[in-house]
């Protein structure tokens, strides 16, 4: 059957073994280095200083915050996808099997917007009574100040 | 002869011809990346649940009102990352044909393996030790500070009758000890009385656990400063925020297992050039669960 082995020269391109160029050491490290330094990155977000920056508008400084670390993120995941799981040295076969599956999971995670993310929209008063809500609001029921 | 010759020519030509695979890698790699997509679904799927219900929700805790602690999880990403780079190391070595070397790697991933799960173990018990998971008939977080959280607390002040005595009864050390004991003596006025005011309910979740602080500062609570005293707490968006953080961190911690164990399975095999294709394998399992928590940690941690 196809059990090919480990660096069969049959065929004499693209077998498994035929990237044996790639990798080495170093780049590993390098990509080690780059994982570390941008969680750093995104754990910056949680500092004084992050606040600091956007003192005078706390939640753009939030979402500030959400974009930059899902960037960051996506960036990380790429670098394991490409280097540690070596898919920037496969054949293209890898596009059959990536491509479709994150397609599916970008709409998957759409599809829960109507029913999940929007759920409040469709709550009975008597649902919303016992909702939960920012301690905020709570204050002003009962008339606290909240700094 | 004419005819032999060719017959000849044709069954050398028959033998020139080679099998080409329909995709060029192994059957095990091609299993493993399909095997790999499907979670990619799963986890999209928990993932993008969290995402949708974080964001349409109407409150949700900051990370020190569920004792959340951001550095442990930044420790965590690290270990894993860590991890990520001894399993491809590993593969390095059986690939140059070292199995000690690569031996040695599979050790040192385990090891990270099971520092991680360590971690989230001892996060699990923080968790836990404060009351902060879901359970039946109801957990000990309450939306809201109305009449229901009043009864509740009413009820655990009965429970732990024994407690609550030694706590009044003892002379405090500091001033903060007699702060303490005395917001013990209003939450268990505000709990017994009938009449209680929206007013003096919301004074009493804030005695038990305060929550008007800003984040990077935050004040003890009752339940902060009498360990086991666990008093029913009002966290607005708490009970969503346990389910989502124990089901994503849950199923991840699973998969971890599940890399832990195969590593382990391995200590004692040869991992020479005949295990590249299998090292390989297991390697991209490792790293997709690593690529997991490289989204988990941001969301669950500093969102």
């Amino acid at each position: 059957m196809n059990s090919h082995g480990h660096g069969d020269p049959q065929g004499g391109h693209a077998t498994p073994t035929a990237h044996a160029d790639h990798g080495g050491i170093g780049k590993y490290l390098a990509v080690f280095v780059a994982l570390c330094v941008l969680s750093s990155a995104s754990f910056f977000t949680v500092s004084d200083t992050w606040r600091g920056l956007f003192k005078n508008d706390p939640a753009f400084g939030h979402h500030v915050a959400w974009a930059f670390m899902m960037a960051v993120s996506c960036g990380k995941a790429l670098l394991v996808v490409l280097f540690f799981m070596h898919v920037k040295y496969e054949a293209s076969w890898k596009y059959v099997l990536t491509i479709p599956a994150s397609i599916m999971a970008i709409f998957l995670g759409l599809a829960l917007v109507p029913d999940v993310g929007l759920r409040r929209r469709t709550y009975s008063p008597q649902r919303d009574f016992f909702a939960a809500q920012p301690i905020s609001h709570q204050a002003d029921e009962a008339h606290l100040p909240v700094d | 002869m004419a005819v032999a010759e060719h017959a000849h020519a044709e069954h050398s030509h028959h033998v020139k011809l080679v099998y080409q695979p329909a995709l060029p890698l192994p059957n095990g790699k091609l299993f493993m990346w399909l095997f790999l997509s499907t979670e990619i679904m799963f986890f999209a799927a928990l993932i993008g649940v969290y995402i949708v219900i974080r964001f349409g929700a109407p409150a949700w805790p900051l990370p020190h009102h569920v004792h959340l602690v951001e550095v442990i999880g930044f420790v965590n990403t690290f270990v894993l990352i860590c991890s990520s780079v001894t399993i491809v190391l590993c593969l390095e070595a059986a690939k140059a044909n070292k199995p000690g070397m690569a031996k040695l790697f599979i050790v040192l991933t385990l090891l990270l393996g099971s520092i991680f799960l360590g971690i989230k173990g001892f996060e699990y018990k923080s968790k836990f030790d404060h009351g902060i998971y879901p359970r039946q008939p109801r957990s000990a977080i309450h939306e809201r500070a109305n009449i229901y959280f009043a009864s509740a607390v009413r009820v655990r002040l009965r429970e732990g009758k024994d407690k609550v005595d030694a706590i009044l009864a003892e002379t405090p050390a500091d001033e903060e000890g007699q702060h303490q004991q005395e917001n013990l003596r209003r939450v268990i006025a505000i709990a017994n009385d009938p009449q209680a005011k929206p007013l003096q309910l919301h004074e009493m979740a804030q005695f038990i656990l305060p929550t008007h602080d800003l984040p990077g500062e935050h004040e003890i609570g009752l339940n902060d400063f009498y360990h086991g005293l666990n008093l029913p707490m009002v966290i607005p968006g708490g009970n969503m925020w346990a389910s989502t953080y124990f089901v994503l961190t849950g199923f991840h911690a699973i998969h971890v297992l599940v890399g832990l164990i195969v590593f382990a399975l391995m200590v004692p095999m040869t991992l020479g050039l005949r295990r590249t294709v299998f090292i390989e394998n297991i390697g991209l399992y490792w790293h997709f669960v690593d690529l997991v928590w490289i989204f988990l940690f941001p969301l669950l941690y500093l969102f």
